[in-house]
């Protein structure tokens, strides 16, 4: 929270005469500020500066920066994108337990020092906000946050294997989803805890407990102590300030899988429409900046081609990504893009492109990009009610000068 | 070669092609009837960006009103129509019904 709201919210409390009971369920460092009668620092302001845009700030929503995205194939924990339903819970590690509970035949109660003297898994994956876009669908009303194209990011993650878990605790044969329990609660009571399953199928397969990110413990939003990681399925699977596995025979009917985190369109119920689950295939172009001037040498006798390099991150559900290519026709031509660098399953791939300029010039670039299942980015993605899923190819338009 | 390819990368302030008209998020409510009801009934769980970031119609308010009170934000029956009016005049929709463009049809 940045000071200037904890200011303005601290003047509303008092304005609004909240009295001694209302205080006492406010976070904590609102008590320590109402008691001292002037504002006090926040526990972990959020970070500020060029690589993020801070989209909400109580609870925490930061997007990066698309320049900032752009730096390298593994998103550094201080700009990667924070998306928080709740309050985030200060867990202590000595006194935090995960219980996988159920139907199972052995469940059980696990230390932070437990899981990590399981087997380990070191493994690259890329989340995406499942709001990611929102921002830019043309509908009266999308309700939630307005990202943009930042609320994605790729991290190296370390943890125990879902499966690993299950098999110890023999998940019975009638089990069928997983409900991930967490500690994150909202300031009143009647908000409904933020609470996510998945098929049981998934949770034998890839996901991941996970305690370290890019080589550091989980930060408190980030989900400190322990966060499901669910590869190649929007973020919001992947449960931060993990506390509880329960072993269920039908999905959650949490407030958040039942009315949140559905692909309906004006007009229609979210409950029975299909719920978000896995990526949908998107590119995005991280340079140039859209809106910028590009600079390239000018042209001569020995540099006859100007070039202006294109570059970006591409990614897809479970199938993976399989081509990205380049328009500067407005999408009637396309080019493949070469990727290169690092891969690994469910995480983006780098790639990049040079396209021929004259400068002076004004050049659009789009990109789009296929997986492997054959699904190819839409020109527009249908909006929803909830602006969700937003895969619209990215244009950029640039200002291409020569020196 | 590599630096043959390209010079540099400036920044400008402007954007080339504007999405829709974009409203950055207010760290306060502003001022008007309804503000003090915002502040008290909204303040409480989440900060004022979350809903002046917002772009939405009377239907989207009447939802999200609706949904918030469920939930516990202290609004009576003469607030409720005061703070709907309030942010819908403020935080309206960003692209009127018939300007929203249907896509292509989902999978």
């Amino acid at each position: 929270m940045t000071r200037t709201s904890r200011r303005a919210f601290l003047a509303a409390l008092a304005r609004a005469g909240l009295g001694a009971a209302t205080l006492a369920s406010l976070p904590r460092w609102a008590r320590a500020a109402a008691a001292a009668g002037a504002p006090a620092a926040a526990p972990a302001p959020p970070p500020s500066g060029a690589d993020f845009i801070v989209r909400n700030d109580r609870p925490e929503h930061l997007e990066t920066t698309l320049e900032a995205l752009g730096r390298s194939w593994i998103t550094r924990n201080d700009r990667f994108f924070v998306r928080s339903h709740l309050s985030v819970p200060s867990l202590a590690a000595a006194d935090w337990r995960l219980a996988l509970t159920g139907l199972v035949t052995t469940p059980l109660t696990l230390t932070l020092a437990e899981l990590k003297a399981l087997p380990q898994i070191t493994a690259v994956h890329t989340l995406e906000c499942a709001g990611n876009g929102r921002g830019l669908f043309q509908l009266p009303s999308t309700s939630g946050t307005q990202w943009e194209r930042g609320a994605v990011g790729n991290a190296e993650w370390v943890g125990v294997r879902l499966s690993t878990l299950l098999a110890r605790a023999d998940a019975a044969a009638e089990a069928k989803h997983v409900w991930f329990e967490a500690a994150d609660l909202a300031p009143v009571p009647g908000v409904p805890p933020f609470l996510r399953s998945i098929p049981i199928e998934k949770a034998k397969d890839d996901v991941l407990l996970a305690h370290t990110m890019n080589g550091e413990p989980l930060s408190e939003r980030h989900g400190f102590p322990l966060r499901a990681i669910v590869p190649g399925w929007f973020g919001m699977a992947s449960t931060k300030w993990l506390t509880g596995v329960r072993v269920e025979n039908q999905p959650s009917d949490n407030h958040f899988m039942v009315r949140g985190y559905r692909y309906a369109y004006p007009g229609e119920d979210p409950a029975t429409a299909p719920p978000v689950e896995t990526l949908r295939v998107k590119s995005v172009i991280t340079g140039p900046v859209d809106g910028s001037i590009v600079v390239v040498p000018r042209r001569t006798a020995k540099n006859k081609r100007p070039l202006l390099r294109v570059q970006g991150f591409a990614w897809a559900g479970p199938a993976g990504v399989r081509l990205v290519e380049i328009s500067t026709d407005g999408g009637r031509a396309w080019r493949p893009a070469g990727f290169m660098g690092d891969t690994a399953p469910g995480a983006w791939r780098a790639w990049a492109t040079e396209i021929e300029v004259t400068p002076p010039a004004r050049v659009s670039v789009m990109a789009r990009a296929t997986a492997n299942d054959g699904e190819t980015q839409p020109p527009e993605a249908r909006p929803n009610a909830g602006g969700y899923g937003n895969n619209s190819m990215h244009k950029v338009t640039v200002s291409v000068r020569a020196i | 070669m590599l630096a043959a390819l390209v010079a540099a990368t400036v920044a400008l302030g402007a954007k080339a092609a504007a999405p829709p008209k974009r409203v950055a998020p207010a760290a306060t409510y502003p001022a008007g009837p309804g503000q003090a009801i915002a502040e008290r009934a909204c303040l409480f769980c989440h900060s004022p960006m979350l809903a002046t970031q917002q772009a939405k119609d009377s239907t989207g308010w009447e939802k999200t009103l609706g949904q918030m009170e469920k939930w516990g934000a202290p609004v009576n029956g003469a607030e409720h129509d005061t703070l709907r009016q309030y942010l819908l005049a403020r935080f309206g929709p960003r692209v009127p019904p018939a300007a929203a463009a249907p896509g292509t049809p989902a999978k």
